[in-house]
């Protein structure tokens, strides 16, 4: 006698064919692997700072649990579609309730919520403490950049106020409070070896905690989608030690430094002063009549701001923290040092040698082909003419060679 | 060649078109109505398609069908129909609300009219058809009618506290709340009371509160609401004399508004104290992002009324001279707060151009830094 195969069994022969095939193990294979890079800056599983440890320890215990009972429940799952499945047999005897059974069931994920609940709630509350800020930073969020600027804190020697972008440098073992907020739409701010996320809304302030074991470079990305860029948003919070970072205000407070008369690079500070200022301040600058060339990027950006590019080659990226200022190599040789050393290697800055200039000057020649932007006049007539994002200029290549000589000399 | 079915989409389209081209150009023809009535328009010219197409779909035998079993009952929609078609002439010349209101009394009007239509030849057994009347309008008609009664219950209610002095306005709210507790409590309690008990209470009750709203809106807004819409007070910023002793100063105080702020200055006895929030301790300054509306919640703690006024720059009026720019709160009496939100564009260059000051508080000002 022969017997027609019930759905069922189609389904499973089927499944079993494609858990068979090789391509199929290839990319579970592949994916599994995934799992264990060793170069992955963005690891959540490997806290470097005591916010993100306090997060580390609940993640892991409640991982584990969860974990088990899913694994539980999918082995019971399946276990009884393929005993109970439909072979023809009688429908078995329905019952309705057992008290003792439906209490259980209630009782114990009830208890197991209750002890997660109540570490997640003290987690909570721990990543929201502050009463022992140390410093203070606040964070500005726009379309696609992170704006840093250091209030005055005479304790580490800002005495008067730093701003810079794409990378947020901090002393190393300091309580650092971030006062986050946006100027267009809501982002995200999130180190993952340094602490959770946390969103920078317009019109509010929202606090998150910072704080690293050691020295190094943590890299972040925007976890909010904000538009065209979003992907683009890249953010790095560099941590020196104490003696550093007191080297790092001293750097960013150093007055400016105007190329020497002549020099291809006061040619670029004129290309600058032409083209540039518009939106772009460099603290210091003067134009030739002697007054302070202050930017005016609220005529002409959507989010009133642009990149503060004072001190520019002391940062390592630029455009979002998208591109690298450092070529490859030099870039390797700071990210992939020492606790000990990164410190020494970072406040190096940029050299002519180490220079990508590369990507600057493709960033100087057409912006927008290089980083995604709302960048074209034609199309602005809902911003009223505003950009998102750096504009086409239409540099010459001699207007450029200058401008990356000038932009050189920004330590 | 006309079915009885595309005759009746022919003439609700035709109604359509007109409605649609009244209201282009007599009302709005760039509001989302328009857009609507053009939308009927193209759905009744599917439909007549459909009709005809399909010939009404006539092969069901007419004897299946039971269409001639009975004669249609009488319908009160034709009359709802004509009211709403005369709404929408007068919403022509008075009020786009009228003509609004016409429109949805005529579409009600016609889905009614059509669903009766229709369900009267279900059968030949009326209570049948009343049954599958009911078993498609109802799921439409009850939200709506409890839509309605709600709304019209929550209209007469704000009419009523829009009339009255505001604290015999709480008073009211108050007796009404305890009201409803009550009642409702009892009912809770009381399952097995007559029916006949709890409609009595809950129509006199409605009609009580619609009659009190009617009666509210004939004695119109309280003096001080009519006075201050009328000088347009309520989100002055003027750093003069305060213009109006209407001007409200309670709807800043919003729980949104009050947990966005950047800073706080409180006048407590005469000094200035600011905090911003995540900074632990006193403020001298307060840094403010460039371009970047940010809110300082300004609050009174000192005998007197007093409002904090922020200095944002100075505008060249005429050659040589210059204005300085200036943005204030209300005057906040004691115990009172208020929030001003400043967008500072420029950046301060040497210090001390942007500062927050309290008139009548010498030597206390608050720098407002905006990082270069």
């Amino acid at each position: 006698m022969t017997s027609t195969p019930s759905h069922l069994d189609r389904v499973l022969n089927r499944l079993g064919r494609v858990l068979r095939n090789p391509n199929f193990l290839a990319l579970s294979g592949l994916a599994v692997l995934g799992g264990c890079a060793s170069n992955a800056p963005q690891d959540t599983w490997a806290p470097g700072g005591p916010n993100a440890q306090i997060i580390d320890d609940l993640q892991r215990p409640v991982f584990a649990v969860a974990g088990i009972i899913g694994l539980i429940v999918v082995a019971a799952v399946v276990y009884a579609i393929i005993k109970f499945r439909d072979r023809g047999q009688p429908i078995p005897e329905q019952t309705h309730g057992k008290p003792a059974l439906e209490i259980t069931l209630t009782i114990i994920p009830a208890l197991i919520l209750t002890v997660v609940g109540v570490f997640t709630f003290r987690t909570v509350f721990d990543l929201s403490r502050t009463d022992d800020t140390e410093m203070i930073i606040n964070v500005t969020g726009q379309q696609w950049w992170w704006e840093y600027d250091y209030p005055v804190q005479t304790e580490f020697g800002i005495d008067k106020p730093i701003i810079t972008s794409g990378q947020l440098v901090f002393p190393v073992g300091t309580k650092v409070m971030l006062r986050q907020t946006s100027r267009d739409v809501i982002h995200s701010y999130w180190i993952p070896k340094l602490n959770g996320k946390r969103d920078a809304v317009p019109g509010r302030v929202h606090l998150n905690r910072l704080e690293a074991d050691a020295p190094g470079i943590y890299a972040g990305q925007c976890t909010e989608f904000c538009g065209l860029s979003h992907a683009n948003m890249r953010m790095e919070a560099v941590a020196l030690s104490k003696d550093d970072f007191a080297k790092w205000v001293q750097g960013q407070l150093s007055g400016y430094q105007a190329p020497a008369a002549g020099s291809l690079a006061k040619q670029g500070e004129e290309v600058f002063l032409n083209q540039c200022v518009r939106c772009h301040q460099i603290n210091g600058l003067t134009r030739a009549d002697g007054s302070l060339a202050i930017a005016a990027p609220d005529e002409s950006m959507v989010s009133g701001v642009a990149p503060n590019l004072s001190k520019l080659m002391t940062r390592n990226t630029f455009a979002g923290a998208m591109f690298d200022l450092l070529t490859p190599q030099c870039r390797a040789d700071v990210w992939g040092s020492s606790s000990q050393d990164v410190g020494e290697k970072y406040l190096r800055g940029v050299s002519q040698d180490c220079l990508n200039q590369t990507d600057l000057r493709g960033w100087l020649r057409n912006a927008p082909e290089m980083k995604p932007m709302y960048a074209n006049p034609a199309l602005l007539t809902s911003t009223g003419g505003k950009y998102r994002g750096m504009p086409y200029l239409g540099l010459s290549e001699t207007d450029i060679e200058k401008l990356v000589a000038y932009l050189l000399t920004l330590k | 060649m006309f079915t009885t079915g595309s005759k009746f989409y022919i003439a609700l389209t035709a109604l359509s078109v007109v409605s649609f081209a009244v209201y282009m150009i007599l009302i709005n023809p760039s509001s989302i109505g328009a857009t609507a009535l053009f939308g009927l328009v193209a759905v009744g010219i599917l439909l007549i398609w459909m009709a005809l197409y399909t010939r009404d779909a006539e092969h069901v035998s007419e004897a299946e069908s039971g269409a001639n079993a009975a004669v249609p009952s009488p319908s009160m929609w034709p009359l709802v129909a004509v009211v709403g078609v005369v709404s929408m002439l007068i919403g022509t010349i008075t009020s786009e609300v009228v003509f609004v209101l016409g429109m949805v009394t005529v579409l009600a009007a016609f889905v009614e009219w059509m669903i009766q239509a229709w369900a009267d030849r279900a059968s030949g057994e009326p209570a049948y058809n009343a049954s599958v009347r009911k078993k498609i309008l109802n799921p439409i008609e009850f939200p709506v009618i409890a839509a309605l009664g709600l709304g019209v219950i929550i209209v007469s209610f704000a009419q009523i506290m829009l009339a009255v002095e505001r604290s015999a306005g709480a008073v009211i709210f108050m007796v009404l709340a305890s009201w409803l507790l009550a009642v409702g409590t009892l009912f809770a309690l009381r399952p097995s009371l007559k029916k006949g008990i709890v409609t009595t209470v809950a129509v006199v009750g409605s009609v009580g509160l619609v009659a009190g709203g009617v009666l509210a809106t004939g004695a119109g807004l309280r003096p001080e609401l009519v006075e201050a819409a009328a000088e347009g007070h309520y989100t002055h910023r003027d750093c003069g004399p305060e213009k109006s002793k209407y001007g409200d100063k309670l709807p800043l105080e919003a729980v949104s508004a009050r947990s966005g702020v950047i800073a706080t200055v409180e006048l407590i006895e005469g000094k200035l104290v600011v905090s911003a929030q995540g900074i632990p301790g006193p403020q001298d300054s307060i840094t403010i992002a460039r371009s970047n509306p940010s809110s300082i919640l300004f609050r009174n703690k000192s005998e007197g009324e007093y409002r904090l006024v922020a200095v944002i720059g100075s505008t060249e009026v005429a050659e040589g001279v210059t204005k300085v720019d200036e943005v204030c709160t209300q005057l906040i009496e004691n115990g009172m707060e208020q929030i001003l939100t400043l967008t500072l564009p420029k950046p301060t260059v040497n210090g001390g151009e942007f500062y927050l000051f309290v008139p009548g508080l010498a030597g206390q000002q608050v720098e407002l830094v905006v990082p270069l």
